[in-house]
C-alpha cells in the first residue's frame, strides 16, 4: 500500500496534470459544443504554441511575453483558419469537419517539423519558475505550482467570457440550441468566428506553459489530443465545467494509477471513460441534446 | 501504362520515368511478361554459376547495384533519420568515387563500386513504424531488385526487416536496435547489427559505474513498458546486482507518455541513490527534462544505459552533465581512430555539425559490406555471407571491427561516457568525457546465451 | 433478351468490371513498378475500406478506431499460425475475424450510445486503448512491438492439385480473390433492404426508427460489419508480407483508412481502395523525388484538405458525375409509371387497408387507444398533465388548443417517440406504455410529422418503401441477400401510395428537388406506407396552399377510411369537417371533449380559446 505521503503527492500531481488537461480540453470543448467542429487540429495548435514560446524565449527571457505572443499568434492563427477554412464548413455533414481539420493538423506537424526539423527545441523555465517547494509530505517543482496558478486563472478569464458576457451568451446558446443561434444570422457568425479563436488560443496558451515541461517536438501534441477526447466524453460534450472537471478527473486517474500499476496509468483513463459511457452516457456535466 | 502516364508534372514525370525505365530495360519484355517471369521465379541464369537467389542475379545484372535506405525521415525519430541518410549517402560516394578513408581498406581502394558496379541507391520512410518500413523494404527489393538494405532506427522496425531479408534472402545491415533480440532470438542469417546490443552496452556500463559511483548503490528505474525497455532493463539490472547494486523500484511506462510527473514522483520517494532512465529518444527528452524538474538529478546519479543521439543537445549541458551512460559511438572516438577523425571532418564540413552513431553505422556497415562483396567476388548472398561471417577484421571508423559468425553482432568498442558540464567543454559539441573505450570482445554475451538460432543460407 | 434479364444483368454490371479490373491492374503496376505488390497493399487496404464505406459511406457512423478490429483479425490469425495452434491458415483466418467481431460487439455496444462526434471520439479512443493492450499487457502474445513475424500463407489442397499463396503473384491473386468476395457481398448488403435501411439511417435516424426498424440494431450490424471486413484485411495483411506489424493498431492507421476513403469518395464501395490507390502511389512518388524528400506528408495532407474541400464526394463520386452528365441517366419511371398503371382504384383501396381493419360498421367497436391520465413534465413546466382520452376504432378525433397547450408533446407520447411521466397508453387493449417508437410502428402505430421528416436523397419511391418494409420485415432481420424491391406486397403498397397521393410524376426524382406541397404527401404517405391501423397526424396541412389544403384534406378522407385517427391542427375549419369527436387541450389539461358542435358552443372553450372566432 503507497504511503500517505505517496499518495498526496500523486494527488496533488494529479491537479497539476489536470489543470493542463483542463485548459486544453475546454478550448476543444467550447469549439466542439458552439461551431459543432470536432477540431483534430488541437493538439497540432497546442504544440504551434510550444514553438512559439520556444522562438520567443530565443530572443527574449520573458516568459510573459512569450505567453503573450503565443496566445497572439493562435488567436491569429484561429482567426485565418476560421475565414479560411473552417467557416466553409458549416454548412457541410460534421464529418466533413472533422476530416479537414485532421487534415490540417498533418501539414501544421509536418510544417513545424520542415521548419524546425525533427529535434526536440530546449524551452528554458522561467527564472521565477526555477526551484523546488517542500510540501512537508512530498517536494514538487515551483514551476508546476505556478503552473496551476496561471491555469486556474485563465479557466477563470474562460468563465467571465462564458458567462458574462453577450458572447458568452450566444455561445452558450449555440451549445443549448444550435439551430436557433444559426437562425438568429450574422452576429453568430462573428461568435462563432471568436470563439475558434479562443479555442485555438486555449490550445497554444496550454502549449507555452507546458514547452519548458516537455520535448518540444512536431509530434507532441498527438497524445493530448487523444487524451482532451477523454476529457471531454467524461466531461460532457461542450460543456465549459465539464472539460474543467473531465480533466481533473482524467489528471487524478493518470496520476492516482500509477500508485499501483504504473504501466496501466493510460489503459485507465479509457476504463473510466467506458464506465461513463455505461452509466451516464452524456458525461459529467453533458446535455444529451447534442449528437 | 500508369495513371501517371497523362502526367506533365516534371517531378512526377521524372520520378515514373526513373522507375520505369529500369525494370523495362531489365525485362526488355512486354507488360504483363515481366512480372509473370518473376513470379516463376525462372529467370535465366546468368553466366554466373551461383543459383538465383532474394534479386541475385536480377539486381547485378545491370551496370550498379541497387541498395534501399529504410530510415525514418518523419516522426519522432526523424532526426536520427536524417543522421543516418547522411552517412548512408557519404558511404555512397565513398564507394562510388573514392575517398581518404577507402583508401585505407585494401579491398575499396580502386574506388569505382563494388565489384566494377556503381552503387545505386534510394532512401524511403519507415515513418519509424514497421508496416510502412516493411512495405518500403519489399518495394526495394521486389521492384528495384534491391542487392542490400541498410538503415533501419528502432528495434521493432529492424528486427521486421531482418526477417524479411531472411524471407526473401537480402542482406540487411540493421541500423538503430539496441534489443538483445536483433541477434538473439530472432537473429537472422541475413541480418547484421553494427550497434552493440542492451547486454553489451550494460555489461560495459555497469562496472565502470560501480567504479565511479561506488558498490552499495540503490537503484530505481523508469522502463517504457515494450520489448525493448525490458530488454534494456533486464541486461541493466543483471549487471549492476552483479556489481552489488541494489534495485529499489521500476516504473513502468505505458507507450506515448508524454508526462511522466507521476513516474518520477514515485522514484522521488523511493530512496534511490541513482535513477536508471531507459526511455530513449523524445521520450528520453521528456523524462530527463522532468526529472531534473523534479529534483531528482539533483538528489541522485543520472544514468542513461543508451544515451540517444541527439539527447544532449537537446537538453543541453546544464541538465546532461554528470549523466552516465553509453552511446554506441562518441565523435571524440576520432582521437583514437584516424579514420573517424576523416569521417567526423568530412561530415561536418558537409552538414555543419558532428555526425552522430547512426551516421557512422550505416557508413561503417556499407564499407564492411562492399569489403566482404569484394572479397567473395560476388553479390551472390550465400557467398557474402560466409565473408562476412569469415572473422576478417576491417579498418574503420570504429577501428578493426568483424562480425561474430555466430550471432551476426558487429565486434566493436562500447564507449562509457559522462556528460560535461557546460563549463568543461571545449566545442558547442563536446557534450561527453569518454570514461572508458570497453573492448568488444569483452561484452559480447557467449553464444550458447543469446538464444540465436542461425538460419541457413537458403532457408 | 428480354427487359427483365436486360436489368438482372445491369445489377451484375459492376461485378464484372470488376473482374475485368482485377485482372487487368496488377500488369499495370507490375509493368511500372515491377510487381504487383502495391496492387495487392491497395486492395488490402479496400477490404478493409468495403466494411468501413458500408459504416461511414452508407450509414454515416465516422468511426476513428477501425484499426481495432483490423489489428484484431491480424493478430488474432497470426498468432494462431505462428504459435503451432493451428495449422490451416483459412481456419485461422476465420478465427480472426471472428474475434474481430466479437470485439466490436463490445465496442459498438458503449461506442454506438452517441452519434456523429461523440461516436467518432469515442471510437478513437477505443483504437487507442486496444493498441495499449497489443504492445503491453498481451505482448506475450502479440509479440509487443516487435508484431508477428512468420505468417504462413494459406494453401489450397485438392486431392493431386497444391497450390500455395505464397510470393508476389499468389498473394495478388489471394487478396484479389477475397476483395472480389467482399465486394460481391458488400454489394448484394447495398441493395438490400438491410441496405435501404442503412441509408435511411445516414438520411435521417428519427424517422427510420419511427418507420418501424430497430436503427440500433441495424446500426450495431453494420458496426459488426465492418469489423468483420477489418479483420479480414488485417489477417491478409499479415499473410501477404508474412509479417503482421504492431501499428495495424495505430491511430495512423485507422486515419488513413477515413483519408483514402474520403480522397476516393464514400458511400461508392470502391472509393476506399481508389483512395489508397491514390494515396501509396502517392506516397512512393513523392518520397522517390529528392526535391520533396520529408515534405512527401506535408504535400498529401495539403492534398487531402483540397480533395475534402472541393470534392466532398471524393475522385469516384466526381467521376460519377462527371459521367452521369455526360450520359443522363433515362429515368426508370416509363417502368415504375407501368407498375402503377396496373393498379386499379379498387385493388389500390385493398392494397391501403389496414392491416388491421376497423370494424366501422359496428355498433360499439372495440377501443383502439386509449390514453391513461398521461403526464410528461420538462423541468418544472408540466407540458401534458393527466390527459385521458378513448378511441374507439374507426374513430376521428381531433385535438385542439392554443400554442403551447401541449398537443404536440400528447402526439409524442402517444407514438412512443418521449418516455411518460406517469399513466398508461394501450393499444387495441394492449399496454404500450413501455414501448419505443419502432414498436409501437410495428403494432401499427404511425405518425405524420409537423416538420416533413424524409429521406431527402432518396427517391419518393424509396421513401416510401422504407415506411412498407418496416411493416413487412419487422423491425430488424438481416436478409442480406434479397433485394430491396424483391417484397412485391411492399412495391406494390409504394405504386398504389404513388397513384393516390398523386406523385407518379415525380416518383422517382429525389426528395430534395421536389416542391413543398410534394413532400407534404409524401410525409402522409410515410405515414400510410405501413398500412397503419391508427394515424397521428400532426398539422398535416401546415404550410400549405388552400387548393392543397384541400386535396390533402380529401386525401386524408379517403386514406383515413377505416383506420383510427388522431389529427392535431390549427386549421379550425379542416378540423370541424373532419373530425367526429374533438378534444381541447389548455396547459397540459383537457378542457373540453366532445362532439364539433358541442365544442363550438361550449362556452368555456369559447372564452379559454376561440375567443369568439367559431364559427
Amino acid at each position: 500500500m503507497p504511503t500517505l505521503a505517496q499518495f498526496l503527492s500523486q494527488a496533488f500531481n494529479g491537479i497539476a496534470l489536470g489543470s493542463l488537461l483542463s485548459l486544453i480540453a475546454s478550448g476543444l470543448s467550447i469549439i466542439l459544443g458552439t461551431l459543432g467542429v470536432l477540431n483534430f487540429a488541437h493538439g497540432a495548435m497546442f504544440m504551434l504554441g510550444a514553438y512559439a514560446a520556444f522562438v520567443v524565449l530565443n530572443h527574449s527571457d520573458s516568459f510573459a511575453l512569450a505567453l503573450a505572443l503565443g496566445a497572439l499568434l493562435l488567436f491569429v492563427f484561429g482567426w485565418v483558419t476560421e475565414r479560411g477554412l473552417i467557416r466553409f464548413y458549416y454548412r457541410r455533414p460534421k464529418e466533413d469537419q472533422i476530416l479537414v481539420t485532421f487534415g490540417l493538423g498533418i501539414m501544421m506537424v509536418e510544417a513545424v517539423h520542415y521548419i524546425f526539423g525533427g529535434l526536440s527545441q530546449r524551452v528554458p523555465l522561467p527564472s521565477w519558475g526555477e526551484g523546488i517547494v517542500n510540501f512537508g509530505y512530498f517536494i514538487y517543482p515551483l514551476y508546476r505550482v505556478e503552473a496551476i496558478g496561471i491555469v486556474a486563472a485563465l479557466l477563470l478569464a474562460f468563465y467571465v467570457v462564458l458567462y458574462r458576457t453577450r458572447i458568452g451568451l450566444v455561445v452558450r446558446a449555440g451549445i443549448e440550441d444550435p439551430l436557433m443561434v444559426e437562425l438568429l444570422g450574422t452576429p453568430v457568425r462573428r461568435a462563432f468566428l471568436i470563439v475558434f479563436c479562443i479555442g485555438s488560443m486555449a490550445a497554444g496558451i496550454a502549449g507555452v506553459i507546458y514547452a519548458p515541461l516537455a520535448a518540444v517536438i512536431p509530434n507532441m501534441g498527438e497524445q493530448f489530443l487523444v487524451q482532451c477526447f477523454v476529457v471531454v466524453v467524461i466531461g460532457g460534450l461542450g460543456s465549459f465545467p465539464g472539460a474543467v472537471v473531465g480533466g481533473l478527473v482524467v489528471g487524478e486517474i493518470l496520476s492516482l494509477t500509477t500508485l499501483f500499476n504504473p504501466a496501466y496509468a493510460q489503459a485507465a483513463i479509457y476504463a473510466v471513460m467506458t464506465l461513463v459511457l455505461i452509466v451516464r452516457p452524456r458525461g459529467l456535466f453533458g446535455t444529451m441534446g447534442r449528437a | 501504362m500508369s495513371i501517371w502516364s497523362s502526367d506533365n508534372d516534371g517531378m512526377f514525370a521524372k520520378a515514373k520515368r526513373r522507375l520505369t525505365r529500369r525494370n523495362v530495360m531489365k525485362a526488355g519484355l512486354g507488360v504483363g511478361a515481366a512480372g509473370l517471369l518473376l513470379r516463376s521465379g525462372t529467370l535465366p541464369a546468368f553466366a554466373e554459376d551461383k543459383p538465383a537467389l532474394g534479386t541475385y542475379p536480377a539486381g547485378t545484372t545491370g551496370s550498379s547495384v541497387f541498395v534501399g535506405g529504410v530510415m525514418p525521415l518523419t516522426g519522432p525519430y526523424s532526426s536520427s533519420g536524417k543522421d543516418m541518410q547522411l552517412g548512408f549517402e557519404m558511404a555512397v560516394d565513398h564507394l562510388n568515387n573514392g575517398s581518404p578513408i577507402t583508401e585505407q581498406i585494401a579491398t575499396l581502394k580502386k574506388g569505382k563500386g563494388v565489384l566494377g558496379k556503381k552503387i545505386d541507391f534510394q532512401v524511403a520512410d519507415s515513418e519509424t513504424k514497421p508496416d510502412p518500413a516493411v512495405q518500403a523494404a519489399t518495394r526495394f527489393i521486389r521492384d528495384n531488385k534491391a542487392i542490400m538494405l541498410t538503415g533501419t532506427v528502432n528495434s521493432a522496425v529492424s528486427i521486421a526487416i531482418e526477417k524479411l531479408g531472411q524471407r526473401e534472402h537480402v542482406i540487411v545491415m540493421i541500423g538503430n536496435s539496441g534489443s538483445n533480440d536483433t541477434t538473439g532470438k530472432d537473429c537472422q542469417r541475413y541480418g547484421f547489427r553494427a550497434q552493440p546490443s542492451a547486454y553489451m552496452a550494460a555489461k560495459a556500463l555497469a562496472p565502470v559505474l560501480a567504479k565511479q559511483l561506488g558498490k552499495t548503490i540503490k537503484a530505481a528505474y523508469l522502463v517504457p513498458d515494450y520489448t525493448y525497455g525490458h530488454s534494456v532493463y533486464d541486461s541493466m539490472k543483471q549487471f549492476t546486482e552483479q556489481a552489488g547494486w541494489k534495485t529499489v523500484n521500476e516504473q513502468l511506462v505505458p507507450l506515448g507518455t508524454t508526462d511522466f510527473s507521476s513516474y518520477l514522483l514515485n522514484i522521488g520517494n523511493s530512496g534511490a541513490d541513482v535513477f536508471v532512465n531507459v526511455a530513449f529518444g523524445a521520450d528520453a527528452t521528456s523524462s530527463t527534462k522532468q526529472a531534473d524538474q523534479f529534483g531528482i538529478l539533483s538528489k541522485m546519479k543520472y544514468v542513461v544505459p543508451n544515451i540517444s543521439q541527439f539527447q544532449a543537445k537537446e537538453l543541453g549541458a546544464k541538465v546532461m552533465g554528470g549523466t552516465y551512460g553509453t552511446q554506441a559511438w562518441w565523435w571524440t572516438e576520432q582521437d583514437k581512430f584516424p579514420l573517424a577523425k576523416l569521417f567526423v571532418e568530412e561530415f561536418e564540413k558537409k552538414n555543419s555539425y558532428k555526425p552522430r552513431w547512426g551516421a557512422t553505422e550505416v557508413y561503417v556497415q556499407m564499407l564492411v559490406w562492399a569489403d566482404a562483396v569484394e572479397r567473395a567476388g560476388s553479390f551472390y548472398p550465400g557467398d557474402v555471407i560466409k565473408a562476412l561471417e569469415s572473422g576478417q577484421k576491417v579498418n574503420s571508423i570504429y577501428g578493426e571491427v568483424y562480425y561474430r559468425a555466430g550471432d551476426h553482432q558487429l565486434v566493436r568498442p562500447v564507449p562509457v561516457m559522462v556528460g560535461k558540464k557546460p563549463d568543461q567543454m571545449k566545442s558547442p559539441e563536446d557534450f561527453f568525457d569518454i570514461l572508458e573505450l570497453v573492448p568488444g570482445e569483452q561484452v559480447l554475451p557467449p553464444l550458447d546465451q543469446t538464444g540465436c538460432k542461425m538460419p541457413g543460407i537458403e532457408s | 433478351m428480354s427487359a427483365f434479364d436486360g436489368r438482372r444483368l445491369a445489377r451484375w454490371l459492376p461485378e464484372f468490371a470488376m473482374v475485368a479490373v482485377l485482372i487487368v491492374l496488377p500488369f499495370a503496376f507490375a509493368a511500372w513498378l515491377g510487381s504487383p505488390d502495391l496492387c495487392t497493399r491497395i486492395l488490402i487496404w479496400g477490404i478493409f475500406g468495403l466494411g468501413f464505406d458500408l459504416l461511414f459511406g452508407r450509414t454515416g457512423l465516422l468511426s476513428f478506431g477501425q484499426a481495432a478490429f483490423y489489428g484484431t483479425g491480424g493478430f488474432v490469425t497470426a498468432y494462431l499460425l505462428t504459435s503451432g495452434t493451428l495449422d490451416n491458415v483459412w481456419l485461422a483466418m476465420a478465427a480472426g475475424i471472428l474475434a474481430a467481431t466479437a470485439f466490436s460487439v463490445a465496442v459498438g455496444f458503449l461506442a454506438l450510445r452517441r452519434v456523429g462526434i461523440y461516436f467518432a471520439m469515442i471510437t478513437l479512443a477505443f483504437g487507442e486503448l486496444s493498441y495499449f493492450l497489443e504492445n503491453s499487457p498481451l505482448a506475450d502474445w502479440t509479440g509487443g512491438e516487435n508484431g508477428l513475424p512468420g505468417v504462413p500463407a494459406p494453401t489450397i489442397a485438392l486431392g493431386g492439385f497444391h497450390y500455395s499463396f505464397a510470393g508476389s503473384w499468389p498473394s495478388y491473386q489471394l487478396v484479389a480473390g477475397f476483395f472480389f468476395l467482399g465486394f460481391v457481398f458488400a454489394r448484394c448488403v447495398l441493395l438490400s433492404p438491410v441496405g435501404a435501411v442503412l441509408t435511411a439511417i445516414q438520411q435521417n435516424p428519427e424517422r427510420t426508427a419511427a418507420l418501424g426498424h430497430d436503427v440500433g440494431a441495424y446500426k450495431l450490424a453494420v458496426f459488426v460489419l465492418a469489423a468483420a471486413f477489418a479483420g479480414c484485411g488485417g489477417a491478409l495483411l499479415g499473410i501477404f508480407q508474412s509479417y503482421m506489424p504492431p501499428d495495424a493498431f495505430a491511430l495512423d492507421t485507422s486515419g488513413q483508412l477515413v483519408i483514402q476513403t474520403v480522397i476516393g469518395g464514400a458511400g461508392t464501395l470502391i472509393g476506399p481502395a481508389v483512395g489508397a490507390a491514390i494515396w501509396l502511389s502517392l506516397r512512393d512518388l513523392l518520397q522517390q523525388v529528392p526535391a520533396v524528400g520529408d515534405l512527401w506528408k506535408f504535400i498529401l495532407g495539403f492534398v487531402f484538405v483540397v480533395l475534402v474541400t472541393f470534392l466532398p464526394n471524393g475522385v469516384v463520386g466526381a467521376i460519377m458525375r462527371w459521367l452521369s452528365q455526360l450520359w443522363p441517366r433515362h429515368t426508370p419511371a416509363v417502368v415504375a409509371g407501368a407498375a402503377s398503371h396496373g393498379v386499379d382504384a379498387a385493388r389500390r383501396e385493398k392494397l391501403l387497408a389496414p392491416l388491421r381493419p376497423g370494424v366501422a360498421a359496428a355498433i360499439s367497436p372495440p377501443l383502439a387507444l386509449e390514453a391513461r391520465d398521461v403526464r410528461k413534465a420538462y423541468g418544472g413546466i408540466r407540458a401534458v398533465d393527466g390527459v385521458s382520452l378513448a378511441l374507439r376504432e374507426g374513430a376521428f378525433h381531433a385535438i385542439i388548443g392554443p400554442n403551447g397547450a401541449g398537443k404536440s408533446t400528447f402526439l409524442r407520447l402517444l407514438k412512443r417517440e418521449e418516455t411518460v411521466d406517469a399513466g398508461q397508453i394501450l393499444l387495441h387493449g394492449a399496454d404500450i406504455t413501455a414501448a419505443d417508437v419502432t414498436a409501437a410502428y410495428q403494432y401499427g402505430l404511425s405518425k405524420s410529422y409537423q416538420i416533413n421528416q424524409l429521406f431527402p436523397r432518396m427517391t419518393v419511391r424509396q421513401n416510401l418503401r422504407i415506411g412498407a418494409l418496416g411493416r413487412q420485415r419487422g423491425r430488424w432481420r438481416l436478409d442480406v441477400f434479397r433485394a430491396a424491391e424483391s417484397f412485391p406486397e411492399v412495391e406494390a403498397v409504394a405504386a398504389a401510395l404513388i397513384a393516390e397521393l398523386d406523385l407518379t410524376a415525380c416518383a422517382d426524382l429525389v426528395v430534395d428537388t421536389l416542391p413543398y406541397g410534394e413532400k407534404r404527401r409524401l410525409e402522409l404517405g410515410l405515414a400510410l406506407a405501413s398500412r397503419p391501423s391508427v394515424l397521428l397526424l400532426d398539422e398535416p396541412l401546415a404550410g400549405l396552399s388552400p387548393a392543397e389544403r384541400e386535396s390533402v384534406k380529401q386525401l386524408i378522407r379517403k386514406l383515413g377510411k377505416g383506420r383510427t385517427i388522431v389529427l392535431v391542427e390549427h386549421d379550425m375549419d379542416a378540423v370541424f369537417e373532419l373530425a367526429e369527436r374533438i378534444t381541447v387541450l389548455h396547459e397540459g389539461r383537457v378542457l373540453a371533449e366532445g362532439a364539433p358542435k358541442e365544442i363550438s358552443g361550449d362556452p368555456q372553450v369559447k372564452q379559454a380559446y376561440l375567443g369568439g372566432m367559431a364559427p
